[in-house]
């Protein structure tokens, strides 16, 4: 390890704008002066709107004054805004709870509300089994019915209940494949064409993974797995599948066949997003503890808008994942309450992060020749322990030289477990981009939280002495129950099930390992074009934006119920 | 061979500090002094003078079952007399404090018996049994593992240990449980947990930065003694890592 310049410091214009007119250098500070809550507009909104509540209801609420350690409100210090970063919008801490952002919901229910559905067994059983002729002219019958009958409607029986499509209008089906002459034969509306979604490069990789078979890339209505849960998703898409198919081939009802596409739109044919849970997590599939790291990172899709900069494509990943994994699903899901999302808002705000990873990248270069901005496997290097622990020390040593000269940069991430999710995510994803090997990457975030604990004789909560005290063991081992190759690793892997900080990052570690390959996916091309669609509502290429929009409350969710309450 | 205790790798004063704190063959320091009744009013767990709560009757008036542990394991004062088991807890600011949450730790698995630490980033708590950590707290105070500017003792609310320094030097605590006197000496208004005391009880006066940066357990490139410079630390995390790393792989001796 050998420091290096950087004369960049990213995060120094949110510490200026976060503390003003203050000394961002300075080991001292004011406190006790900063009238509690009332300096937080947030929270005197909270407050206002609260006494509303009260006193439409007649029962108590919010009343941080007098519940708070007994009469001792926050703001005893500064209540700090934060930029999200790589975005340049400076939102209060409050608007980034999953509670108070459509945007991260939207995330989470475009996630949910997918499910990818292969037609090859479909077609073969029209084909093969009921002599049917399936062209592009069926397709494009047969997708016009689907969009019709997906969201709610009926294709076939009489005197039927149906949805009203305001209130459904973000569900819809669209499909690919690898065969471009076919693509063009369906109607665009209908086509996720991944000539024109990706970059050449990326594209070619995709075609040719995807092949000439051809998929469906279905999302129910949001409303639907909201009441519901993620493992409606493919029971109501087969339901709808299983209908269209009757209507637009003409197939009796009741006969056999019927039973063969059912069973293929639900079980055969079928892409879940995330894998069922075992008991003890009880939850369904297309839950967000079923998600491989892996796949997750084929659902964000930087590295299509941004594939000259692994770095980038890495960090929304850790945005995207840190809000799903750390305040929807170990926050809430898992834990309940409000605690979690201070944690993860740490890895995606104020550009800290990001300062430590393009370090990381500078390091990279300058001591091992890895043209970072050129993603290839060519100048990938070889990932020796040396190597690995190279990479992680400076890195490491780094961020938390960066700490100490910056005070109020200590004072942003004040909690250890902010700051050890973020400084091992740093040296993970600079692994990870130098080496192509995610299980590099997991191992240097081991050796960085080892050497964090030492240096400054503390680490997270309690959480982390078992996590990443034993981690070096398990990040390299692929011995059955002690270890996996990263892209297979979730948030359900034996060590990695109950602590917060870590999941949104593994998962963009081992992301980052194929966007500094240049791949185009990690680990599946159908999910990688699925979430490639511009229909969807949440835009996977700029998750950390989009938050920024929920917050600062420009974002524009599915899951209208306006049309059927009463007007306010 | 008898194995030899090391107390840690590391050719800096922030790594001879730790293995002078952990090494229960060195005593620590006395800085300052506190009285017994002075200790339980900051602890807050019982009114001073009053007796001690118990959880069982004294070891003594019961049936102990006919168990080899019990006869080679000799119970603590606390313990015999079936005390509560309650707490201490300190947070630590990273500008220099003398003592740090793993530090701690480590340093009472050495010298305190009957103890059940708990280490996280923000705090450190040490749970035993009453009468024990009113003795344990008092070397915790009155040694040089404590500064009462840079120390805690808070039960919750523990905020503080990454924030800047108020102006006064004193380390940010919202329910300012501590204060700095204009003479120069720090007083707890309130115990542990947060409620108001009857009177002050005086912790001494802070220590300067020279006596600090001799004495921390806590490596920081901008107050102290650079982590990057204690080459030998670093390169010993770094083989732990790598010895774990390949026993993650189970390999066999040919």
């Amino acid at each position: 390890m050998a420091k290096i310049e950087r004369s960049q410091k990213l995060f120094l214009k949110a510490l200026k704008e976060k503390f003003q007119g203050q000394d961002v250098e300075s080991e001292t500070a004011e406190f006790y002066k900063f009238n509690g809550v009332r300096q937080s507009p947030r929270k005197m909104e909270f407050m206002k709107a609260s006494r509303a509540v009260e006193m439409d209801r007649g029962i108590s609420m919010y009343d941080p004054e007098r519940c708070h350690l007994g009469g001792i409100p926050m703001g005893q210090r500064q209540l700090m805004t934060y930029e999200v970063s790589g975005t340049g919008v400076f939102v209060e801490g409050d608007d980034l709870h999953f509670v108070n952002n459509s945007a991260m919901q939207q995330m989470w229910d475009d996630i949910r509300r997918t499910v990818i559905v292969g037609m090859d067994l479909a077609h073969q059983t029209l084909q093969k089994r009921l002599g049917k002729e399936v062209t592009p002219e069926t397709i494009n019958e047969y997708l016009h019915i689907l969009n019709h009958a997906m969201p709610g409607a009926a294709v076939v029986q009489e005197h039927m209940v149906e949805t009203h499509p305001g209130l459904v209008d973000d569900c819809y089906v669209k499909v690919f494949t690898g065969d471009q002459e076919l693509a063009d034969d369906i109607e665009p509306q209908f086509v996720l064409d991944i000539e024109k979604l990706f970059p050449a490069k990326q594209a070619e990789e995709l075609k040719a993974e995807v092949g000439k078979s051809m998929y469906q890339a279905i999302h129910i209505p949001s409303t639907v797995s909201r009441t519901c849960d993620g493992g409606t998703t493919s029971r109501w898409s087969a339901m709808q599948i299983g209908m269209s198919f009757i209507a637009a081939y003409r197939m009796c009802a009741g006969e056999a066949a019927v039973a063969d596409l059912s069973y293929a739109a639900k079980h055969a044919g079928v892409v879940n997003m995330g894998s069922i849970l075992p008991a003890r997590r009880a939850r369904g599939p297309n839950e967000p503890g079923g998600i491989k790291f892996g796949l997750f990172a084929d659902i964000v899709q930087a590295n299509r808008k941004y594939p000259s900069d692994p770095a980038r494509a890495s960090l929304e990943v850790v945005g995207a994942g840190t809000m799903l994994f750390d305040q929807i699903w170990l926050g809430s899901y898992m834990s309940g309450g409000v605690g979690f999302t201070q944690y993860a808002t740490a890895a995606y705000t104020d550009n800290i992060l990001d300062e430590f990873t393009y370090y990381g990248m500078d390091y990279a270069k300058d001591k091992y020749k890895v043209d970072w901005k050129n993603p290839s496997a060519n100048d990938k290097v070889k990932p020796t322990q040396e190597i690995v622990n190279d990479l992680a020390t400076e890195v490491t040593l780094n961020a938390m030289e960066q700490y100490e000269m910056f005070p109020t940069m200590m004072e942003d991430h004040f909690g250890g477990s902010q700051r050890a999710g973020v400084i091992a995510a740093a040296s993970g994803l600079t692994t990870s981009i130098a080496t192509g090997n995610s299980n590099a990457g997991l191992n240097a975030w081991y050796l960085s939280m080892l050497l964090h604990k030492d240096g400054w004789s503390r680490l997270g909560f309690f959480g982390y002495d078992l996590q990443d005290q034993c981690g070096s063991a398990n990040s390299l081992s692929m011995v059955s129950d002690r270890g996996l190759m990263g892209e297979l690793r979730g948030p359900n892997y034996p060590n990695y099930a109950m602590n917060v900080g870590h999941q949104g990052e593994y998962a963009a570690i081992v992301g980052s390992a194929h966007f500094g390959r240049g791949d185009a996916f990690c680990y599946s091309p159908l999910v990688k074009v699925c979430f490639a669609d511009p229909s969807l509502r949440f835009d996977f290429a700029e998750p950390r934006r989009e938050f920024a929009k929920g917050a600062i409350r420009e974002f524009m969710p599915a899951g209208e119920r306006s049309l059927i309450i009463p007007a306010r | 061979m008898a194995y030899k205790p090391q107390y840690g790798p590391g050719t800096s004063i922030v790594a001879e500090n730790r293995r002078k704190q952990m090494n229960p063959g060195q005593k620590l320091e006395k800085v300052r002094s506190v009285t017994d009744e002075d200790i339980v009013l900051i602890l807050g767990h019982r009114a001073p003078g009053s007796a001690y709560p118990t959880a069982h009757p004294p070891l003594t008036e019961q049936q102990e079952p006919d168990c080899p542990m019990r006869k080679i394991v000799k119970p603590t004062e606390g313990a015999r007399a079936g005390d509560r088991v309650r707490y201490i807890q300190f947070a630590d600011s990273m500008f220099n404090a003398p003592s740090q949450p793993y530090q701690r730790t480590y340093t009472e698995m050495y010298r305190f018996r009957g103890i059940d630490p708990g280490t996280l980033s923000g705090r450190q708590i040490v749970e035993c049994r009453e009468r024990d950590l009113e003795k344990y707290a008092k070397e915790l105070i009155e040694t040089e593992m404590f500064d009462p500017a840079l120390v805690g003792i808070r039960g919750a609310t523990v905020h503080g240990h990454s924030l800047r320094l108020a102006e006064d030097g004193m380390m940010f605590d919202m329910l300012q449980r501590n204060i700095l006197g204009e003479d120069g000496i720090v007083k707890y208004v309130k115990n542990q947990i947060g409620e108001p005391l009857d009177r002050a009880v005086a912790v001494g006066k802070p220590m300067d930065e020279k006596w600090l940066k001799a004495h921390t357990t806590i490596f920081h490139s901008l107050v102290g003694t650079p982590y990057r410079d204690d080459t030998e630390y670093i390169e010993y995390v770094q083989r732990i890592h790598s010895l774990r790393t390949k026993y993650g792989f189970m390999p066999k001796e040919e």
